[in-house]
């Protein structure tokens, strides 16, 4: 592809591709920020008079945005939190050898194949429900009063479900950059008199930085968008102690009918998520860097 | 410091025994060799001196004292692996400190520790590279590096050189000469190519299935090789190995003759046979001579240029006193 004709012909011939990718993008995007400037209420048929940045200052000034945006990041690093260094210690386990170590495997990468709507139905109906769960069968065996997981603490809970379906992939990558690590280098420092531990922390985290990176990005931009569980277990309640910013601009759009603010919170989400995104990507990704 | 033996040493993985019983002495100072072709446990053996393999049974002493069930750290013994096993994300100056570091040595003695070490391996210019920034000899060099600081009572060096390109391969092998020369500790090199291991060697152990062929210095190899295997491993290129009448001849059930053994002539001599390739290394030429009715082929070593073709006749004459005899199994008669 070197000559100055053909690389002529390639633009053009990728260029249906492209414009189609960049409508995609774009065309929803550009609708969002059009329709977070109306007043378009759904209740409110007739005009949408353009109303400026009203919709964005009564987003901003709802008492609950401010609730949703520190639950959003509770929740993002909460379940990070638990999936790496679960993921890690799940990943040591399963790198040794033992017998069964396929059923094992395949069983521990389970949860991850479970609709997020199923899981959490589970989770809510046959394991939190505070009459009929499984923990509220365990407490009365022990003579404990039933905890009722989900009205009490409704975002712990939550950060529960989602980490329990996120540990699978962390771990798969985990265990496969352990598996990827040179075993010499661990006999070379077993002679240089470092102990399991001194191997651990000076061996095997370093060599695991870059896959804990990669979980780190992949799965954040999953979780700042968690919604599934959220509905199907609290629905943002009790009040607004388990809503985040997705399920935030749900309510604005289709359980208020506020076309408008919804889709200024979609524009704030956006704006958000792309903070996020650039705070992580000066943190941890240096690590990408071969 | 340094001695090291081997009593009665063997090892099994599972049913299957990879070192039949052996016993073997490494004295104070010396640079002992392992070698023998792949498979046949030297490595494995080097393993369980160094203590990343448990022996099945026997005992294994350093310093007269019993090392069998010591942990690899306590042994006071350092390795150097085959792929060298730096640690990628530390700097040089911290790969070759990190066992100092485990060791909880007072800093400022490790960073004395750390810049002799440099400066005798020509590093002090590398210090804070990463070893992926380093070429192969660098980095084997950062890897010995990181043996020397330990100051161990022995060292172990893992096949150190087969990643090397051949002319490394000589630069590294007379730098690892010297720093024996220099430090004087007992080390013990593991290796399959028996070039290396003759011109390195105080003394050679031949391995073979795990088993000791031979101990003894490199020539005493060259000269008095205890059995047909020793004979035809050391020694490039092979020796000869004839069986038959001819080794009837001379009492023997094989006799064995280096190619620099016999001489060559284009009108007579006792055997007869037709050159097929010949190796011209300017130094000497190697034939191969075939159709001679005592082996397969024959190799013979001419000095210098000598101008026979392929499919010429030659003649060959052994120089009876370099005749090697053995006995029908395979062991040496004297």
């Amino acid at each position: 592809m070197a000559t100055q004709h053909s690389r002529a012909a390639a633009r053009f011939m990728i260029s249906p591709s492209v414009l189609l990718l960049l409508g995609w993008m774009l065309i929803p995007l550009g609708m969002t920020i059009y329709f977070s400037l109306l007043r378009y209420n759904l209740l409110m048929p007739g005009e949408h008079p353009f109303v400026g940045w009203e919709n964005y200052s009564y987003f901003l000034s709802d008492p609950a945005f401010k609730t949703a945006l520190i639950n959003t990041l509770l929740l993002v690093v909460g379940v990070l939190i638990i999936t790496v260094v679960g993921g890690v210690l799940l990943g040591l386990l399963l790198d040794q050898a033992m017998w069964g170590q396929g059923i094992v495997r395949i069983l521990v990468i389970a949860p991850f194949f479970v609709m997020p709507t199923v899981s959490a139905l589970v989770w809510k109906n046959m394991f939190m429900n505070p009459v009929n769960g499984l923990f509220a069968y365990a407490a009365k065996f022990l003579g404990l009063q039933p905890y009722d997981f989900l009205s009490q603490a409704p975002l712990m809970s939550i950060i529960g479900i989602v980490s329990w379906q996120w540990l699978p992939f962390a771990t798969l990558i985990l265990l496969t950059a352990m598996q990827s690590l040179d075993q010499e280098q661990l006999e070379a420092a077993e002679m240089d008199g470092a102990g399991p531990f001194s191997r651990f922390f000076y061996i095997t985290v370093p060599h695991l930085s870059r896959a804990v990176t990669v979980v780190i990005l992949i799965q954040t931009i999953f979780l700042l968008s968690i919604f599934a569980e959220i509905l199907v277990t609290t629905n943002g309640g009790p009040g607004n102690a388990s809503t985040n910013l997705t399920y935030l601009v749900y309510a604005e759009s289709l359980l208020r009918f506020d076309v408008g603010t919804g889709s200024a919170g979609g524009v704030v989400a956006i704006v958000l998520a792309n903070i996020v995104a650039i705070f992580l990507m000066r943190m941890i990704g240096k690590n990408l860097d071969a | 410091m340094g001695r090291i033996t081997l009593d009665k040493v063997t090892k099994s993985f599972g049913e299957v025994q990879v070192i039949p019983p052996l016993d073997l002495t490494i004295d104070e100072g010396e640079f002992v060799v392992f070698v023998g072709p792949s498979g046949c446990g030297k490595s494995t053996l080097l393993r369980l001196i160094a203590g990343l393999e448990d022996i099945t049974s026997g005992q294994i002493r350093i310093d007269r004292q019993d090392a069998t069930h010591v942990p690899p750290a306590k042994r006071g013994l350092a390795m150097v692996f085959q792929s060298y096993a730096l640690y990628p994300h530390m700097s040089v100056r911290k790969n070759i400190a990190f066992p100092l570091k485990m060791a909880k040595m007072d800093p400022a003695e490790r960073d004395r520790r750390v810049d002799y070490a440099a400066k005798v391996l020509n590093l002090t210019d590398y210090m804070d590279r990463r070893p992926g920034q380093l070429s192969g000899g660098q980095r084997q060099r950062v890897a010995i590096g990181r043996a020397i600081v330990r100051e161990p009572a022995a060292f172990l060096f893992d096949e150190p050189l087969s990643n090397l390109d051949a002319a490394l391969r000589v630069n590294m092998r007379l730098e690892i000469s010297e720093l024996h020369n220099t430090l004087k500790t007992t080390m013990i090199y593991v290796t399959h190519d028996q070039v290396e291991a003759m011109t390195m060697a105080d003394k050679i152990v031949v391995l073979h299935a795990g088993r000791i062929e031979q101990v003894g210095s490199p020539l005493e190899l060259y000269h008095t090789p205890r059995n047909t295997f020793v004979a035809g491993f050391i020694g490039s290129p092979k020796m000869n190995l004839i069986e038959g009448p001819e080794a009837e001849k001379h009492d023997a059930h094989t006799i064995g003759i280096r190619p620099e053994h016999l001489d060559t002539s284009a009108e007579s001599g006792l055997w007869e046979g037709r050159v097929g390739v010949s190796e011209h290394l300017g130094s000497d030429t190697f034939f191969h001579v075939h159709d001679t009715g005592l082996a397969e082929m024959l190799t013979v070593r001419a000095s210098g240029e000598v101008a026979l073709r392929h499919g010429d006749k030659i003649f060959l004459t052994p120089q009876m006193d370099k005749l090697h005899r053995f006995d029908a199994q395979g062991l040496r008669i004297a």
